[in-house]
Parts: C-alpha cells; sequence; structure tokens
C-alpha cells in the first residue's frame, strides 16, 4: 500500500517543469521501479509527476560529436540501442544487467542517476563517457557532470524543482570496452562490485585507459591516478600491479576499511588484472 | 493402467488459465481485514500497550489482544507452548501481540502502525551457545527443548580400531520456505453458526483443532477448508493466519479476509533450523565405515514447533545412508530470541547431508579411494542394520541410485579451471519419526455413477490429487478417470495428517488403497467387473442410500528408545544420489552449478513427470541452500536482501528414476518431495572441493565465504 | 482519482482509479483479474507481471494511471477465444505447473518473448523468465513446456 499522493502525468517536458515549479513537493517518477518500493515503505510526497511519457525524454540524438539521452529511456532500449552498442558499450552492456527483464522494461536512466544509489549499474559507464547531466527548471537549465551530481549515496545535486531531461556521453570508438559485475545471484541482484573500462592500445602500450569503479565507495569513482599512469605507459605485469595497488589505495583513502573490503578489494584486484591484460 | 503415467495433473487447467482461486483470491467486498501487530524486540517484557489511536480510527472494527481469547492462547503442532498473542513477554521479533481488524486493509494496516507498545527488553539469547550458559530462562523449565541420542555399538571401540579418522565442524543458517504465495486466509460464520476459515495450508484437521482450541468450541462446529496453496515446504504446518481470523470472526461477527506481505511473511513464519555440526568419522584403510561420532546443536528459536521432531530426525540421520557399526550421536536444541524455527523440507537432515558427505569425502582423500567407491562401499541395501539398528527388508535403492549415477561419474572431465565434480547421497524415512502418523479417507459413489473420493489431503503444489487419484483407479481397475474429487475441507473428509515428511503419497496412497480394497469388494459383489455399468450399480444403491468405504493406513514404526533412539522409526526410506558439476570463478568466488544428476529410488514412480518435477524443484532448493540463500534475523526482510535462485542460476538436471518398490506402499511407491533436495548443497560443496581444493563447511557458501576461503587457502 | 481508459485483454476498458493506487491492485480490486498476484509487492518475484503493450513490467510497481491509453495483456488474454494457447497446453502437457502461483507471469513472460522470437534457444528462455521466480518447479519443465510451445506455435504460422 502506498502513501496518499497526487499524481499528474506530463505530456511535454514544459508541463513537467510548470509542475515542478508550482507543486509543493513533487517527485518525479518515470519508470518507478525505485521509488515505487521507497513510497510503499512509507515516503511520501505530496505530488509524483510521471515523465515517462514526454516524447522530449525518450529519444536519442547526436550532435557535435556527443550522444544526447533521453532521461526517460530505459534500460531495456539502451541496452539493444544500435547506437549505444556503437557508442557506449559498457553502458549498453550495464544496463542489460539491470534487475531483470521487467525491471529494464520499467527503469530508466534518468531514474537509475536520481536514485544515485552506490551499486547504479549504469554510474560506472557514464562516468567513462564523461557524462555530463542537463538539469532543467521552468527558469533554469544547466549542464553539470555526472561526478558532480551525486553528492553522497542516494543523494544528488538536482534540485527539487528541476528535471533531469538528458544526458550526453562521449562516444568511445576503438576502445576495448566492456563492463564487469559480480552479484550475488546470476542475474537479477545488486552489484556487489562494478568496472566499467575502456582501453586503447597501441604497439605494446596503453594509449588510453579509462576506469569507474562502483558498489565499492560510496559513490562510483574514476581513478584518475590510475588512468594517468596508465596512459602511455608500456603493458607489462608491472605497470599492471601498480596501477592496481594505486587503484586499491585510492579506495581505502577514500571510504578507509570496511569490512566488505576483505571481499571486494581481492575481486576488484582480480578483475581488474584480468581487464588490463585484455 | 495410471500408476507410471504422466497423468495430466487436475489442478493444471485452472492453474494456466489464472482461475485457480488462492485464499486472497476468495475476498470479496463485505470481509474485514484483519493484520497482526507484532514485536519490535527480540525478547521483552510487555510494559503498556495503547491502542487508543488505532481504535479511534474512522473504519477500525476492533483490536484484539490475548484477553479477547475465549479458549486456549497456546497452539503447537507437537505441543502446545506457543501463544496466538503474547501474555506480558515477547520472545522474538515478529511474536504476534494484537489483531487489528478494520473495515479496509489500508485501514487495518494504517492503525496498527497506531498501536503504541511499552517495552522492557530482556537479554537477547541470540545464539544456542548463549542460551545453554545463560541465567535468562526463555521458559522456566530451562533453555534446553530437547536432547536425543543415538547409541549403537561402542563408538569409541570403533575409532581405536579406526585407521584414520577425521573430525570437523559445519554449520548451517536459517532458511526460510519463501513460498510464492504468503500466508493468507478468508474466515466467515456459516448458516449453521460454524466457524469457517479457508486458508493457505499444508493440513486442515490439525488447524480445526487449533480453532476449536482457541475459540473454546468443539472441533465439529469448525470447519477447515484448504484454498489452493501456494507452495508450503513446511511453513504452512504451523498456525499461520487461521487463528487470527477465527478469532476476528468470532468476534465482529462478519467475514474476515487475512493476507501477509512478504515482510510479514519473513518476519512471521517459521524458518529451517541452522545447525552447528560436530562431526568425527573413523574407517579403515580398506574404506570401511567404522564409527560416526556426532555432536548436533540447533538453534530453535523461542518456541517448540516442529524442535523437537528436528532435533530427532537430524540425530537418526546422522550417519547418512551408511552402515555403520558403531555410532554416538547428541542432538540438542536450545531455546533462543531468534525467529521460531520449525518445519522445513526435511526436517534437519539436509543439514546433516552437507557433513555426513563432506566427512565420507575427506575420508576418501585420505585413504585414496574414489569417492562413488566409498559409498557402494557402505551403501545400506536389503538387509542391512540402520544407525538405529533398523533392518531394511524392504526397498534399499542406494546402491541402484549410485549405479545410475556411475557412468557419469567415471565419464566426467574437468573443463578447465575452476572445474568440479562432486558427489551427494542420503536416505530419508517417510512418515513421522518413531510415532503414529495415520491417513484416512473414504470412497462412495455419487447416484450418477461416478466414483467420489474424499481426501483430506492438502495438495500444495506437489501433485498429491492427482497421484491420489492415479493410485484409486488402479486400485479399483478401472479404464478410466471416473473419478470426483472432493478435497481439502474438513466437513468432508477425514484426517489425512499433514503434507509433510513425504508422507502423502505412501501413507494416504495406502489409506487409499485400503479403501479402494472396500469398494473393489462391494463392485465385484455388483458385478461391475464382469460388465455391469457403474451408473446402474449406483442407480440400484442410491435407493438404500450409497455405501461409504473407509481407508486408513498407519506406517507401521516402533517408538525410538528414549536413551538409543535404537528401534524402528520409519516404515520406510527414500535414497538418493546426486553428482553436481560445478563451475567457481576463483576472482569472483562465482559458484555455479552447471550440470547435475539425481538418481532417486523413489519406490515406484505414480506420475513420472511429477517426481521429475519434484526433483528439479528440489535442485533448485539445494543450489540456494548451498550458494546464497541466508535469512539474518533483524536484517532480512524481502526477496530484495533473501535471493532465490532464479531460471540463470539452475543447472541442467538429469533426473534418474530407480524402482525399488517397496512392498508395504500403494504399487510400491515411497516418497520423494523432500529427499530431491537433501542431497544437492553436499554435492555441491563436495564439487567446490574438486574444483578449488577448499572445502566449505559453512553455508551458504556464498559468493563473499567462498571468495576468503580461496584467498586464505592462496596464502598456506 | 483519475479516469482511465485502455485496452484489456483486448477490450476497451475504463476505470476510476486512486491516484495511489498500483495497477496490481486495479486489476485486482476493481476488475476481479486474481490472476495477477502479489507475491512480494517491491518486484522481486514477478507473479504480478502483466504485458504492457505486450512487454512483461510488475504491476505492482506500476501506478495504475500508467495504464492510460496501453495494452495491458493478463494471462485471460492466452485464453480469450475460447481455447487454449499453445504455451497452456504445453505447461500443462510438460508439468511446468505446481503450485500455480507463479504460473499467469511464467506465461505472460513466455507470451512476451514468442512475439519477439519465434524460435527462442535455451537461453532465450532462461532470459525471458529470470524476473520471475518459482519455488516448486527449479524452472526446468517451464522451459521445456516454452521450447515445446514455440515449435507448435511455429508450425501453426
Amino acid at each position: 500500500m502506498l502513501p496518499k499522493f497526487a499524481s499528474v502525468i506530463a505530456k511535454t517536458r514544459e508541463e513537467a517543469l510548470s509542475w515542478l515549479s508550482s507543486l509543493e513537493n513533487p517527485r518525479i517518477i518515470a519508470g518507478g521501479t525505485d521509488l515505487m518500493v521507497k513510497m510503499r515503505a512509507g515516503k511520501q510526497y505530496s505530488h509524483v509527476i510521471d515523465v515517462a511519457g514526454v516524447p522530449e525524454l525518450l529519444t536519442m540524438t547526436e550532435t557535435d560529436g556527443r550522444l544526447s539521452v533521453g532521461s526517460a529511456m530505459t534500460h531495456a532500449r539502451l541496452s539493444t540501442s544500435e547506437p549505444i552498442i556503437r557508442n557506449a558499450r559498457s553502458l549498453a552492456l550495464a544496463c542489460g544487467l539491470v534487475g531483470s527483464p521487467q525491471i529494464r522494461n520499467m527503469g530508466t536512466i534518468g531514474g537509475n542517476l536520481a536514485n544515485a544509489s552506490p551499486a547504479a549499474d549504469s554510474i560506472p559507464p557514464l562516468l567513462i563517457h564523461d557524462a555530463v547531466l542537463v538539469l532543467e527548471s521552468k527558469e533554469t537549465r544547466r549542464r553539470v557532470p555526472l561526478e558532480e551530481v551525486i553528492v553522497a549515496p542516494y543523494v544528488t545535486s538536482i534540485d527539487r524543482k528541476e528535471l533531469l531531461g538528458s544526458v550526453e556521453i562521449n562516444p568511445l570508438r576503438g576502445y576495448r570496452e566492456g563492463y564487469r559485475r559480480v552479484a550475488k545471484r546470476a542475474t537479477w541482484a545488486i552489484s556487489r562490485l562494478g568496472v566499467a573500462f575502456a582501453i586503447k592500445e597501441d604497439k605494446g602500450r596503453f594509449t588510453d585507459v579509462k576506469l569507474a569503479i562502483g558498489s565499492c565507495t560510496p559513490m562510483p569513482f574514476r581513478p584518475k591516478k590510475v588512468e594517468d599512469l596508465l596512459k602511455g605507459a608500456e603493458k607489462n605485469e608491472a605497470i599492471i600491479t601498480e596501477a592496481i595497488r594505486m587503484a586499491l589505495e585510492e579506495i581505502k583513502l577514500i571510504s578507509g576499511i570496511r569490512p566488505s573490503y576483505a571481499y571486494k578489494l581481492p575481486v576488484l584486484k582480480g578483475i581488474l588484472e584480468e581487464v588490463l591484460r585484455g | 493402467m495410471f500408476i507410471g503415467q504422466d497423468i495430466t495433473r487436475v489442478d493444471a487447467l485452472d492453474k494456466v488459465l489464472g482461475t485457480a482461486a488462492f485464499a486472497h483470491d476468495l475476498k470479496n467486498n463485505t470481509m474485514l481485514f484483519a493484520c497482526v501487530v507484532r514485536s519490535s524486540r527480540p525478547h521483552a517484557m510487555i510494559r503498556k500497550i495503547d491502542a487508543s489511536a488505532a481504535l479511534a480510527l474512522d473504519g477500525v472494527v476492533k483490536v484484539l489482544s490475548h484477553k479477547d481469547i475465549p479458549g486456549e492462547n497456546l497452539f503447537g503442532a507437537i505441543k502446545k507452548d506457543q501463544p496466538f498473542l503474547a501474555e506480558g513477554r515477547v520472545r522474538y521479533k515478529g511474536e504476534a501481540i494484537l489483531v487489528v481488524v478494520g473495515v479496509t486493509e489500508e485501514i487495518a494496516r494504517k492503525a496498527s502502525g497506531l498501536v503504541e507498545i511499552e517495552y522492557e527488553d530482556l537479554e537477547y539469547i541470540s545464539d544456542p551457545f548463549l542460551s545453554m550458559r545463560s541465567a535468562i530462562l526463555i521458559h522456566d523449565g530451562g533453555n534446553l527443548l530437547s536432547h536425543r541420542k543415538v547409541i549403537k555399538g561402542d563408538a569409541g571401540k570403533g575409532f581405536e580400531s579406526s585407521d584414520v579418522v577425521v573430525e570437523n565442524t559445519y554449520s548451517t543458517t536459517w532458511i526460510d520456505h519463501a513460498y510464492m504465495e504468503t500466508e493468507a486466509g478468508i474466515g466467515y460464520t456459516d448458516e449453521r453458526g460454524h466457524i469457517v476459515v479457508a486458508s493457505s495450508t499444508q493440513n486442515i484437521h490439525y488447524k480445526m483443532k487449533e480453532i476449536a482450541r482457541l475459540l473454546a468450541i468443539p472441533p465439529e462446529q469448525v470447519r477447515v477448508v484448504q484454498a489452493t496453496t501456494g507452495g508450503g515446504f513446511g511453513g504452512k504446518l504451523d498456525v499461520t493466519v487461521e487463528g487470527y481470523i477465527a478469532l476476528a470472526v468470532y468476534h465482529t461477527k462478519r467475514p474476515v479476509v487475512m493476507r501477509y506481505t512478504r515482510e510479514e511473511s519473513f518476519l512471521g513464519h517459521t524458518k529451517r533450523h541452522p545447525l552447528y555440526i560436530e562431526y568425527k568419522t573413523g574407517a579403515g584403510k580398506d574404506g570401511n565405515l567404522t564409527a560416526v561420532e556426532v555432536n548436533i546443536i540447533g538453534d530453535t528459536g523461542p518456541y517448540i514447533s516442529y524442535g523437537e521432531t528436528v532435533c530427532l530426525r537430524a540425530a537418526v540421520h546422522a550417519t547418512g545412508p551408511y552402515e555403520v557399526p558403531n555410532v554416538l550421536v547428541n542432538s540438542r536444541m536450545f531455546y533462543t530470541n531468534n525467529p521460531v524455527s520449525g518445519a522445513m523440507r526435511g526436517f534437519g537432515v539436509p543439514q546433516l547431508a552437507l557433513a555426513h558427505e563432506s566427512q565420507l569425502d575427506e575420508i576418501a582423500e585420505r585413504i585414496g579411494m574414489d569417492p562413488l567407491d566409498i559409498r557402494m562401499k557402505n551403501a545400506l541395501k536389503r538387509g542391512s542394520l540402520t544407525a538405529t539398528s533398523q533392518v531394511l527388508h524392504h526397498s534399499a535403492g542406494l546402491l541402484e541410485t549410485l549405479k545410475g549415477i556411475e557412468p557419469f561419474w567415471r565419464a566426467r572431465r574437468k573443463q578447465g579451471p575452476g572445474s568440479g565434480f562432486g558427489l551427494g547421497c542420503m536416505y530419508y524415512g517417510i512418515g513421522n519419526t518413531g510415532i503414529s502418523n495415520p491417513s484416512s479417507c473414504y470412497l462412495t459413489f455419487t447416484p450418477e455413477g461416478r466414483v467420489e473420493m474424499h481426501s483430506g489431503v492438502c495438495d500444495i503444489g506437489q501433485g498429491s490429487d492427482t497421484v491420489l487419484l492415479q493410485i484409486l483407479c488402479d486400485a479399483l481397475g478401472m479404464e478410466e478417470m471416473g473419478i470426483d474429487l472432493v478435497r481439502g475441507d474438513t466437513d468432508t473428509s477425514l484426517d489425512a495428517g499433514s503434507t509433510s515428511a513425504s508422507r502423502q503419497t505412501y501413507i494416504s496412497g495406502m489409506a487409499v488403497c485400503n479403501a479402494a480394497q472396500k469398494m473393489r469388494e462391494y463392485l465385484e459383489g455388483q458385478g461391475y467387473y464382469s460388465g455391469k455399468p457403474l451408473k446402474d450399480i449406483c442407480r440400484e444403491a442410491a435407493e438404500k442410500g450409497l455405501p461409504v468405504f473407509k481407508g486408513h493406513f498407519d506406517p507401521p514404526t516402533t517408538a525410538p528408545d528414549p536413551e538409543t533412539s535404537q528401534g524402528a522409526p520409519y516404515a520406510t526410506y527414500a535414497f538418493a544420489t546426486h553428482m553436481t558439476e560445478v563451475h567457481v570463478d576463483e576472482v569472483t568466488g562465482v559458484c555455479k552449478a552447471v550440470k547435475v544428476h539425481a538418481a532417486h529410488d523413489v519406490g515406484r514412480a505414480i506420475n513420472v513427470s511429477n517426481v521429475k518435477g519434484q526433483i528439479y524443484g528440489g535442485v533448485a532448493m539445494g543450489v540456494g541452500l548451498a550458494l546464497m540463500e541466508e535469512f539474518i534475523p533483524g536484517k532480512t526482510e524481502s526477496f530484495d536482501n533473501y535471493y532465490l535462485p532464479t531460471s540463470m542460476d539452475m543447472p541442467e538436471v538429469e533426473a534418474i528414476v530407480v524402482e525399488d518398490r517397496e512392498p508395504t506402499g500403494p504399487f510400491g511407491a515411497k516418497g520423494v518431495g523432500e529427499p530431491a533436495l537433501i542431497p544437492q548443497a553436499a554435492a555441491i560443496v563436495n564439487a567446490i572441493k574438486d574444483a578449488t581444493g577448499v572445502r566449505m563447511r559453512q553455508l551458504p557458501c556464498d559468493i563473499e565465504r567462498l571468495k576468503l576461503a580461496l584467498e586464505k587457502n592462496k596464502i598456506k | 482519482m483519475k479516469t482511465i481508459s485502455f485496452v484489456l485483454n483486448g477490450k476497451k476498458t475504463s476505470i476510476e482509479v486512486d491516484d495511489n493506487e498500483t495497477l496490481l491492485g486495479a486489476l485486482r480490486e476493481r476488475l476481479g483479474i486474481t490472476s495477477v498476484k502479489e507475491g512480494c509487492g517491491i518486484g522481486e518475484c514477478g507473479t504480478c507481471t502483466v504485458l504492457v503493450d505486450d512487454e512483461p513490467h510488475y504491476s505492482c510497481l506500476t501506478l495504475a494511471s500508467k495504464a492510460n491509453g496501453r495494452d495491458i495483456k493478463t494471462v485471460e488474454y492466452l485464453s480469450s477465444s475460447g481455447v487454449l494457447h499453445p504455451l497452456q497446453e504445453a505447461f500443462i502437457k510438460s508439468g511446468a505447473v505446481q503450485c500455480g502461483y507463479c504460473t499467469p507471469g511464467m506465461l505472460l513472460c513466455a507470451y512476451s518473448l514468442l512475439l519477439k522470437n519465434a524460435d527462442p534457444d535455451a537461453r532465450d528462455i532462461k532470459e525471458a523468465i529470470s524476473g520471475n521466480l518459482c519455488r516448486c518447479t527449479g524452472y526446468i519443465q517451464i522451459e521445456e513446456a516454452i521450447k515445446n510451445a514455440a515449435e507448435i506455435c511455429k508450425c501453426d504460422r
């Protein structure tokens, strides 16, 4: 049973923005796969604004070499979308691993971001694609890098009058790209660890390395120092070992020592070894 | 012939149409909704209950406490020790305190949230080791619920004469039945003034008696009907919603519906017992087992439920299906303030199978023997003596199940690193342990000329309705299924006992055979078998009143000796061997069960498709038990943090049906429901050892436990 | 309250629903479609599965108002012509039904799969039902039933 609230169905972006600005304690709903669970557990809003059918949020466009993904696009659509598979393979893979088929048919990329779970599968791939979120209110429009939007586990800097309209990503071509994750069940499970990677190599050297690690620190993150170390370096066991050591150090620096690290750090080490060795 | 045929299940059509009426589907808009207010503390005195805000809410009809119980406020399948509604003290988190009845579910639930309860916390007895030491008594009689021993031969001498002795400890955790349908039911007063409850249940007659005691009315004035039941696995044996519904109907005089949310279901119902098992095995160089000593310590929670049953059954099955001349088992159950542990598929035996199968593999490894050979060498067979010195006179097909697995075992080839194979064997006594557990039924005719079977057996999805009809058709020598089934209703059936202990095919099947024998004699006399149509026989008989043929069966058992448990606690045993292939990813600790061969001696497969369905489902539950399922009191709330295996977690399964016919069973049949699960977790754990060299002694062996063990092993 | 109009099992339907009502609640309470079950209420079991425009969704996590203008199918649709769908036949024949609580959701996922993929392999089938828990069958006979039904549907084409 859900608490009482009023719901409105937005037909356009403008309509959604205008409700966001005028209603007292509104919440955007798209797929509902996170929000409905929270509301069933007692979370209360005066209004929910359903944006799942807003056409502007359901489109994907390519401009200036960047790909703009409508926030109400479902995981199912993204996981099978040809442009996503071509330009952001890790994102397609991650979206294909979210929840179950039903969850993927319902849940949206925007919802996954707004929920800001440390274990959200879509976030590490978006990080390596330098995702920028387009946040709009009735009066304002701003473009904010994903890293800056998620400020704490389950907390974002999205204003309650703002709508997450789209996510812009940098396509990566010519990279060995993927998403590895570990969960307690073969499918339909929260990630215990997720690693998105995109690696370019040439003649025995790493020419570019992008990594993002999820479910490990309060917010998924990119170990930029590790990326810098590897960039241009000769590919050998010594540099891979050093890179992994740095990555693990950085995690401990971010979060201190957590009980779960007894499991996660050795696993991350193993996954990074596999990923970097290729 | 219907026996051995894949007869279509009688309930399948309604279920694929979506028209099968589960308990909550029986609800209508005239019904009040009742819900339970539960303790938020594991152990506390209740100092004050303030329900005024709940009562003040518009639409709240009643708030009922223990004071509103006209009869006895205690229930229990074996002993009456658990309050329907707590009186002054709560002993586990989730214990029922009040029943709130409202005109809608929304109102009742909202009101239940408005009840204020003041507690004074008592020490939380969080495990059996604390329980055995603590001065805090959960019940006046002390914290030890039960201590059962199995003593055969002289274990001490047995170990002295052993060439190799292996000693280890094993532990398992709480498992939830996790039936897809949560507990639900409806109730009303009928035109006779009787209280009627229709619910999701594994036993209607037991619940009828409990409701009668609760309300202090004669059982004849209570009618319990089994609604279509969405799985049980032991969790719907204890009284769940039935008592509360009956109490609410009694006080409001209006129809009432109840349904647990998944969260309430997790909180409210019993669990599989966590067992701590110290196990010592001795053997000769030739692989012959010489002695077994087992010390079992169980956490039964604060009320008995089936705790004593599990204590004893785990003890008598502790050696596994092997001939062991010297046995010493100490099995003890302690009260704690954890969830009530009760009956769950296998009653403690799956936990013991983990231990005895791991031990046997270690013995084999130490003496350089093949795991299959050591099992064949020690296997119980016809004429063998069990750990309770029971002679197996009849069906005992363990060797045949091993032989069924043998070609696959001998041909096994590891598929690269991380690949491994393991075996698990089991035996399981069909029916209750060393006590009378009869089943009755009756047969009659309809005036139109059809046989009518009145059955009190609860089909909880395993297919007993279909199987009993198959048995009856063959017992009567009928050529088509001209039988009307009148089922699952205390008003129209005799007590068949619970759907538990894998007993319905064997025991209720024999009761049906017994009634059929009488009907057959009657039909013989009426000329049915020489060609007289049943229609004519019934038409003539209807004038004098249609005859009724009662059937009854109580398997011959002996009560275990109170000191040594020696005796014949079961009339027959089922046997099985599973072989599981796993793949372990050493980087992540993920173990995938890849392929299972499961050979089961079922005596006789009445319905092969049903038998296979039980085996596949048992394997799935075994995969969960071995690799992922863990109920953590205070933490686990729903399926988001209690993982059941999905289709993607399931191995390929090849079922091998072995039929060593049991002369005391219906057409040779025994049972398969629990056996299907029992050896699987053990086979997985043995396969993990084969794959990685790591021996896991604690379940579940989830990705984290396995990875940590692999890391530790690397350092070693 | 809102009035919503949608196609339910091939028929145009209009009902009033509360703003905070789930599609599961509306189907069970207002339309008497009790084949849709609540096994958990949080999208973790699959017994509430319905098809929205032929794709499986959890109706427990779907606001009823979201059904407006959509095509909603429950298991009743499969036999709405008066005969059993080959999937239903196959479920019965293959022993895919035990307690039956997951069955409607399983059938709907299988139906949706066969619409998109007439010749699913074992992995496709496993994936299609991977958002629906079953505690009884171990899924194997369900998968066999879907495979068998796919063969029959192919022949019918």
